[in-house]
């Protein structure tokens, strides 16, 4: 697995199951970045009636670059106007009303599976938005910058201008070693684009410590050496059609999940690498020891000691 | 074996099997208890003068022979972060294990990377000969894993971002 | 911030249960198994690969070791060619750390979809695990995974936990024998306070497999089996053997009521050919009740091991220190999916009531014994018992100052997790 899916796994496996073998149901689950769900049927008696609830750290900032509207258009009449107490929103699903044949069956869990990424794909889908009516207009003026703060420390920021979003991710890492495989990989991430293959992708800029130019007002910025901007350019052939665009923003949106995933991957090869090695040095050193004659010990009622 | 640093290895090689005479010596302070005076210190009249070979000061040995035990400790190249990073991992790894690697020390000496504590039952059990294989060995190879992890590491990262970055065009 | 749930992963021989605490079910149950790329042969020699130079992004050199899947479909894939399964744990243990290493890794961010920097971990790990395994199980969470805190349970003390949910439990303590019977052995394990009693602990070569193989033995003596495909018979058996059984009071009672009115008795099981969808059907009759009664009469299924388990849960008692025992005998909990029979408590706790009692009478002198008591406790969760133990557990607001936090753990080395704490036991 290289690339991370962009549906949760538990929605579709428990829906899935559900729809074999209704029962009441209650459990809570999460996502990347901190995102909880929680899946319940509310009345014990009716088990096809099921709520699915999410909790998404930076609610309030999503509800102004156009959730709401994003997950109306989405679900419709799926969403309970009074979301369940400490969630942000709330779907209500019933089991008897999901679509028969296979096919637009699985689409349909699938994209209720799709719920937390089309919650976070407002502020870009704004921004795409924005781009248009800027490029019409010719004008040089730029979209409002939106902060996204998916982490508690860290951050998106998501500007349109005439020619291009740009899409910021602030990154930080907690330890040592992660920090200094993440600025390799950051690294690759700039340089990939001197590759054949990368030429149409988005330019990549990577700043340590130092924000790039578009965030310098902003104030509450982290400048340690720990911190760093990853900077995401998207030209409008990543975002021209839906199609692009909804694939463009699924991708995006893991891209710390993405990195953070393989900086881990990593990690665990190099254990791999290294129990092998250290196995390598074992045989070595073993050959030195010398063959000791072992003789069986008996104690007192004849049964062998063992030496462990 | 890269020519260049068979000097190095060499004389490495020549200084510890010289070293590794060492006898049984039961402690002269405590009785009944027999120690590793390299490491106790105690009776500076059995420790011998250490000896530094240093490739550069990057990559250095460092030998404390004494009447009973002898004490190896090796700084390893370290050309930047990476490696840094990578060599402190897998010399910690190693360390970690240090239970069935019977000459491995858990903790390096101040200033080194790894050290090795020999005693005068490891030259009675073992192969004496066979142990400075082990140690030559170990050095030799230390520098090419770590090279290579670095390499591996970089090409990882490179194939991680080329996908990352190619799926954007579908 | 609000804290997120912490995970439980109970990784045993078979299956691995995962999931998040507080929930009552484990989200995911599948087999601990990884296919991987390249046979099992050319593992040993060569080692990981080294990638060779950074080439075309087509052969995605260098990124083999990610080339792999777990759980369900590891087994899918078994058949893919240049794909191996192997299966990492054996006997309870941990034997391939690589494989290991890479099952969490996928079972984290695939199926969990969490970032384990977020999260505090509760692993489980069988009685008498060396202190080596849970180090290095440790060196994997933090180092590769950086996770928030880590705390490992013996799995029986989870199971001990478990029965808390029984309305019968009225005391929250940590004594008491658990029977663990899964897949491929059953365990006898006496816990004192919260501590594995590992000198008593007793193994019994019966478990579900071995069920299922005589179920499969009696419906072919039976002549049953004929309609069944071959494949199918060992699932079949596996089938009926879940759906069908219980245990009986009284073996030879069973048996006549059967023989007077085998209509009322006896099920009919219908199938399906797995391949060629041919409806197939068989009649269920004494299996029904002979196929746990392996359990207590083993001499009908094996001829090497003989010894029922009323008996060898009596012989780990009296093993036990003797003032735990008691608390032994008073608090025997079911644990995992072979002791989900129906009234398998109630049998078990009648037979080894009598072998007390039984010694009992037997002892003379003046003073008489005022009596033991005896109970069984089995509850709703008994199937992943060890696992809701876990999401118990973990749930409870003590756990987090229980766990080994990751400043903990760069402090001091993998070795903190030598150190065990008991903890959520009202005694």
């Amino acid at each position: 697995m290289i690339l991370l899916e962009p549906h949760n796994t538990i929605i579709v496996t428990t829906l899935n199951d559900k729809l074999l073998k209704p029962a009441t149901l209650d459990v809570q689950f999460v996502d990347y970045d901190g995102v909880r769900f929680h899946l319940s049927t509310p009345d014990r008696k009716v088990a096809n009636i099921i709520h699915l609830s999410m909790n998404i750290r930076c609610w309030n900032e999503l509800v102004r670059y156009g959730a709401n509207e994003v997950l109306q258009r989405e679900y419709g009449s799926l969403i309970l106007d009074a979301p369940e107490a400490d969630y942000n929103v709330t779907l209500q699903l019933d089991l008897e009303q999901i679509p028969q044949d296979q096919e637009s069956r699985d689409a349909f869990i699938m994209s209720i599976a799709l719920f937390k990424r089309n919650a976070l794909a407002a502020p870009f889908e704004r921004a795409f938005e924005t781009q248009k009516e800027l490029e019409s207009s010719s004008s040089t003026s730029e979209g409002d910058l939106m902060e996204i703060h998916y982490r508690d420390e860290e951050a998106i920021y998501i500007r349109a201008a005439a020619d291009r979003v740009t899409v910021i991710f602030s990154t930080q890492f907690k330890e040592e070693t992660d920090r200094i495989f993440g600025k390799v990989f950051l690294q690759e991430f700039v340089d990939a684009r001197r590759q054949p293959s990368c030429q149409n992708a988005p330019q990549v800029l990577y700043n340590n410590r130092e924000p790039p130019l578009e965030l310098r007002h902003l104030s509450g910025l982290q400048n340690t050496e720990d911190t760093g901007y990853v900077t995401f350019v998207l030209f409008p052939r990543h975002f021209g059609n839906a199609t692009t665009a909804g694939g463009t923003i699924s991708h995006i949106q893991l891209f710390r999940d993405y990195l953070h995933y393989h900086i881990k991957c990593s990690k665990a090869y190099m254990h791999s690498r290294m129990r092998h090695r250290v196995a390598e040095f074992q045989k070595v050193l073993n050959r030195a020891k010398t063959e000791v004659a072992t003789t069986d010990r008996k104690t007192a009622s004849g049964r062998t000691m063992l030496v462990r | 074996m890269s020519n260049v640093l068979r000097p190095y290895l060499a004389a490495v090689r020549s200084t510890l099997t010289a070293a590794l005479t060492l006898e049984n010596f039961p402690s002269q302070l405590v009785e009944r208890h027999n120690k590793p005076e390299v490491e106790c210190g105690t009776s500076k009249e059995v420790l011998l003068n250490p000896l530094m070979i240093s490739r550069n000061e990057n990559e250095r040995v460092l030998i404390e022979p004494s009447v009973n035990s002898i004490r190896l400790s090796i700084k390893i190249k370290q050309a930047d972060e990476i490696e840094r990073i990578l060599c402190h991992k897998f010399t910690r790894f190693m360390m970690q294990r240090a239970e069935s690697f019977i000459v491995l020390r858990r903790k390096p000496v101040k200033g080194y990377d790894i050290s090795f504590l020999i005693t005068n039952t490891h030259t009675e059990t073992m192969l004496k000969h066979k142990i400075v294989d082990f140690i030559i060995q170990f050095m030799e190879e230390v520098d090419k894993e770590i090279s290579e992890m670095k390499l591996s590491l970089n090409s990882r990262a490179r194939i991680v971002a080329e996908s990352y970055l190619t799926a954007f065009n579908t | 911030m609000s804290v997120l749930a912490p995970i439980i992963c109970d990784n045993g021989t078979g299956y691995s249960k995962i999931g998040f605490a507080g929930n009552s079910d484990p989200s995911f149950v599948f087999p601990t198994a990884i296919a991987t790329r390249g046979q099992a042969a050319q593992a040993s020699r060569a080692g990981p690969q080294i990638p060779s130079k950074p080439g075309h992004l087509a052969s995605k050199r260098g990124v083999e070791d990610l080339d792999f899947f777990i759980g369900d479909e590891a087994l899918a894939n078994a058949k893919t060619p240049g794909y191996g399964v192997h299966y990492p744990i054996r006997h309870g243990m941990i034997e391939n750390w690589d494989h290991m290493e890479r099952y969490w890794e996928q079972t984290i961010f695939k199926y969990l979809r969490a970032e384990p920097e977020d999260h505090y971990f509760l692993l489980t790990e069988p009685p008498l695990n060396p202190p080596e395994n849970r180090e290095q199980t440790a060196e994997i969470f933090f180092e590769s995974f950086n996770i928030k805190g880590l705390y490992i349970a013996v799995q029986a003390v989870l199971a001990l936990a478990a029965s808390w949910s029984s309305n019968r439990v009225t005391d929250r303590t940590l004594t008491g024998t658990v029977i663990d019977s899964g897949d491929g052995v059953t365990h006898v394990i006496p816990c004192a306070e919260g501590y594995v009693i590992g000198s008593a602990i007793k193994h019994i070569p019966i478990a579900g497999r071995d069920i299922s193989q005589f179920v499969l033995n009696l419906l072919r003596e039976r002549g049953e089996m004929a309609a069944v495909p071959p494949e199918d018979q060992l699932r079949v058996a596996g089938k009926v053997k879940e759906n069908y059984s219980y245990v009986c009071q009284d073996i030879v009672k069973e048996f006549r009521k059967y023989d007077a009115e085998p209509y009322k008795y006896f099920e009919r099981f219908e199938g399906e050919h797995s391949v060629t969808n041919r409806k197939y059907g068989i009649d269920v009759g004494y299996e029904r009740f002979l196929a746990p009664e392996i359990f207590f009469n083993p001499e009908i299924y094996s001829s090497d091991f003989l010894t029922p388990l009323p008996e060898i849960v009596d012989d780990v008692i009296q093993q036990s220190p003797i003032d735990v025992r008691r608390g032994l005998y008073k608090n025997i909990v079911l644990s995992g999916g072979s002791t989900m029979f129906q009234h398998f408590g109630q049998r078990l706790k009648r037979d080894l009531k009598q072998l007390v009692d039984r010694r009992l009478d037997t002892g003379t002198g003046a003073q008489k014994s005022s009596g033991v008591e005896v109970d069984v406790i089995s509850h709703k969760r008994q199937r992943y018992a060890v696992w809701y133990g876990g999401s118990l557990m973990a749930s409870l607001p003590d756990f987090y100052s229980f766990c080994h936090t990751k400043e903990q753990y760069d402090e001091i080395g993998p070795s903190i997790c030598r150190r065990y704490q008991i903890f959520g036991s009202a005694t």
